[in-house]
């Protein structure tokens, strides 16, 4: 502070002055006693200034309850100003944790990439806006975005929409308002999707839509508040995978059909023959490569404009039942008890990753770590590189089915009805959530949450750092198909009254709270 | 290194002619004294050593908690690590050695910026943070002796601002 007081001009030193002033002659801590004052006398005014400004803000810097603050900020005009001082809200800021994903935005928002929306764009406007920077926050930001699980890249619209930040105040009540929502609020609007009981097999939050695939052969599309856009239909049976890139859609089921859509027309732009059984799987690697995974053993990798299949990915014994996509890479899991990580444009098998005792159900690939999750209990973390196989990360006492991986943080959720958080720097359990009295359904994770879904019918949030239930989101229902997430929004997909009702939970605070 | 080194005593003199001896190793818990130590070299170490900001009664109730503290690790670097700590994260001891009047407490939050006694600093703004918390604007006021300057219609703005912070 004393540097930046040198660097200050005599108008701006006036400024400070006239602002500081006051903080002397009646200190809101008014015990601080002008004898000390003079005591400092040898150093100059300005540095004193700088000193006690310095030092109120460390007293305001132990406060942790913006509820604190709001009460301190209403004792007298000089204690408001004080507050109101975004270095104070800025450290709150970090305290909460609410400087990350600014951070991230920081990183991720420059070189704007055109198919897929940065995290959270608004965020680069405020960071670059702000004339604090967040170096502790920053460096510890290490989370990779980019996972193709498609709640990574999903991005609010409503977030789009707001104004740009001024402050860390703005930034923090915001912030703040979403998290006490999510803890206690939050506005919620339900449809019923079909009139009969259709399982839910897929769900995506995109910054446009919600997709939502069923059992009965149907897709349908939603705006991003839940109101009905376009009904996707020419599957003849279930759909149980599909992967939405911008207005695009995949998707593929049990009639052994890739099938590519507009999304915005409800245009079926491509039908991909080719596969001789059910698909499983899908991803994209870019906006034009499709992956799909089937039960026929094989992979295809697609060219969804030409329409035509570019490769046939050959190796697994059996079923492929779960893929991911990192660069040139994708690793599948198969019920052959194998994954294998395979060269997109070269076509082949590079890697066989074997040592599970049974069928590969879910998989997660960062591009440095590979883990899955398998029948036989357990989860295991690969080495993509060579193959190695890391971890054995044992405690499911069933099928492990649901797995994310968000840095050195994986979710898992199985069978058993528990869903567990893992260190992968130490390879060992965090957390032991007894989640769900029967199987884990859906499982998603943030930095601040963790939100699960069982076939129980309830879904609930938790939060990541304590392991602490943090609220049941919505009324018991009789099954839980899927729920996703991402920072202001929730939907849960859910069967009640032996009807298939979406719910689009919304935890933005209204525009005029946070102004 | 002080353990295993005869301890060696330095006097310290007050801004008010007092003068406190103190074991070298004590008074090295404030960052100042060690660097004017390492500075000025082992010469220095048998005069009196100036603390020209600080009063006797002061300096000997810091050097109380130099005493107390003489063993704890140093800590690492700052921002990081306390902005973790929980307000209430005072240890016994320490919340007995700040039960002094508001005067006292505030002299030795300056010393200890002065002296560049961290973890006595972080103690003393954690004391008076607790004063604080918990409160009602009202109450902040009457511990602190302030007077409410806001016009009524003020005070009523200024609630309604504050409104989204208080529990619902």
């Amino acid at each position: 502070l004393a540097d930046l007081l040198n660097m200050c001009t005599s108008q701006q030193l006036s400024f400070v002055r006239q602002y500081v002033d006051p903080l002397l002659k009646k200190d809101p801590f008014t015990s601080l006693p002008n004898e000390i004052c003079l005591r400092v006398g040898s150093q100059s005014n300005f540095l004193r200034w700088a000193m006690l400004i310095r030092l109120l803000q460390q007293i305001l810097s132990c406060i942790d309850g913006p509820k604190v603050l709001a009460r301190a900020s209403q004792v007298s005009q000089r204690w408001r100003e004080l507050i109101s001082d975004d270095v104070t809200w800025m450290k709150l800021c970090a305290k909460h944790g609410y400087g990350r994903r600014m951070s991230e935005a920081h990183i991720t928002t420059p070189p704007f990439p055109s198919l897929r929306p940065p995290p959270n764009p608004i965020q680069g406007n405020f960071d670059g806006e702000s004339p604090y920077s967040f170096p502790g926050v920053i460096a510890a930001a290490p989370h990779i975005q980019g996972s193709s699980r498609s709640f990574d890249s999903a991005t609010s619209s409503a977030v789009l929409r707001r104004p740009r930040m001024r402050s860390y105040k703005y930034h923090f009540k915001q912030r703040y308002l979403v998290d006490m929502a999510w803890r206690t609020g939050g506005r919620n609007i339900a449809r019923h999707i079909t009139q009969d009981q259709g399982v839910v097999t897929s769900l995506h939050l995109t910054p446009k839509y919600i997709v939502v695939a069923l059992d009965n052969a149907k897709i349908h599309v939603f705006n991003t508040d839940g109101n009905a856009q376009k009904t996707l239909q020419g599957h003849v049976m279930g759909v149980w995978a599909m992967v939405p890139w911008e207005d695009t859609l995949v998707s593929g089921g049990c009639d052994r059909d890739v099938r590519v859509w507009d999304m915005s027309t409800g245009e079926s732009l491509h039908t991909l023959r080719g596969h001789t059984s059910t698909v499983r799987c899908l991803k994209m690697s870019d906006a034009n490569t499709a992956i799909s995974g089937s039960r026929d053993t094989t992979l295809r990798v697609w060219d969804i404009r030409t329409g035509l299949c570019k490769n046939v990915l050959v190796g697994h014994q059996a079923s492929v039942r779960c893929l991911e996509i990192k660069g040139d890479i994708v690793v599948s899991g198969s019920y052959d008890t194998m994954a294998r990580v395979w060269s997109i444009s070269e076509g082949r098998c590079l890697r066989t990753l074997q040592g599970h005792f049974s069928q590969i159900y879910a998989i997660a690939f960062d591009g440095k770590r590979i883990a899955t999750g398998s029948l036989d209990t357990s989860v295991r973390i690969w080495d993509p590189n060579n193959g190695s196989c890391q971890a054995i990360l044992q405690g499911h006492t069933s099928l492990v089915g649901q797995l994310q991986m968000r840095g050195n943080t994986l979710v898992t959720g199985g069978s058993d009805g528990s869903v567990r958080v893992w260190s992968l720097e130490k390879m060992a359990p965090i957390h032991r959530l007894a989640a769900h009295d029967n199987s884990v359904t859906s499982l998603q994770f943030d930095d601040t949450r963790v939100v699960s879904g069982g076939s129980d019918g309830r879904v609930k949030v938790w939060d990541l750092k304590t392991g602490q239930l943090v609220r049941e989101l919505t009324a018991p229902a009789e099954a839980v198909w899927r729920v996703a997430f991402e920072e202001e929004k929730c939907v849960v997909m859910a069967s009640r009254s032996n009807r298939t009702i979406m719910e689009v939970w919304s935890f933005s605070p209204p525009e005029e709270q946070v102004m | 290194m002080a353990e295993t080194q005869p301890s060696t005593f330095i006097t310290l003199a007050s801004n008010d002619s007092g003068s406190v001896t103190v074991e070298r190793a004590v008074a090295e818990r404030s960052m100042l004294i060690k660097n004017m130590l390492e500075d000025l070299g082992e010469g220095a170490v048998a005069s009196e050593i100036p603390i020209p900001n600080v009063g006797e009664q002061v300096l000997k109730k810091v050097i109380e908690w130099c005493q107390h503290h003489k063993n704890d690790p140093i800590t690492a670097n700052d921002d990081d690590s306390d902005s973790r700590k929980k307000t209430t994260d005072i240890e016994e001891w320490d919340q007995k050695f700040m039960q002094v009047d508001q005067e006292m407490l505030f002299e030795i939050i300056l010393a200890s910026n002065y002296l560049d006694i961290k973890p006595l600093l972080d103690v003393g703004c954690k004391t008076v943070a607790n004063m604080i918390k918990g409160k009602s604007p009202e109450e902040i006021r009457k511990t602190f002796n302030i007077t409410n300057d806001f016009t009524p219609e003020e005070e009523e703005q200024i609630r309604r601002e504050n409104e989204w912070a208080e529990d619902r």
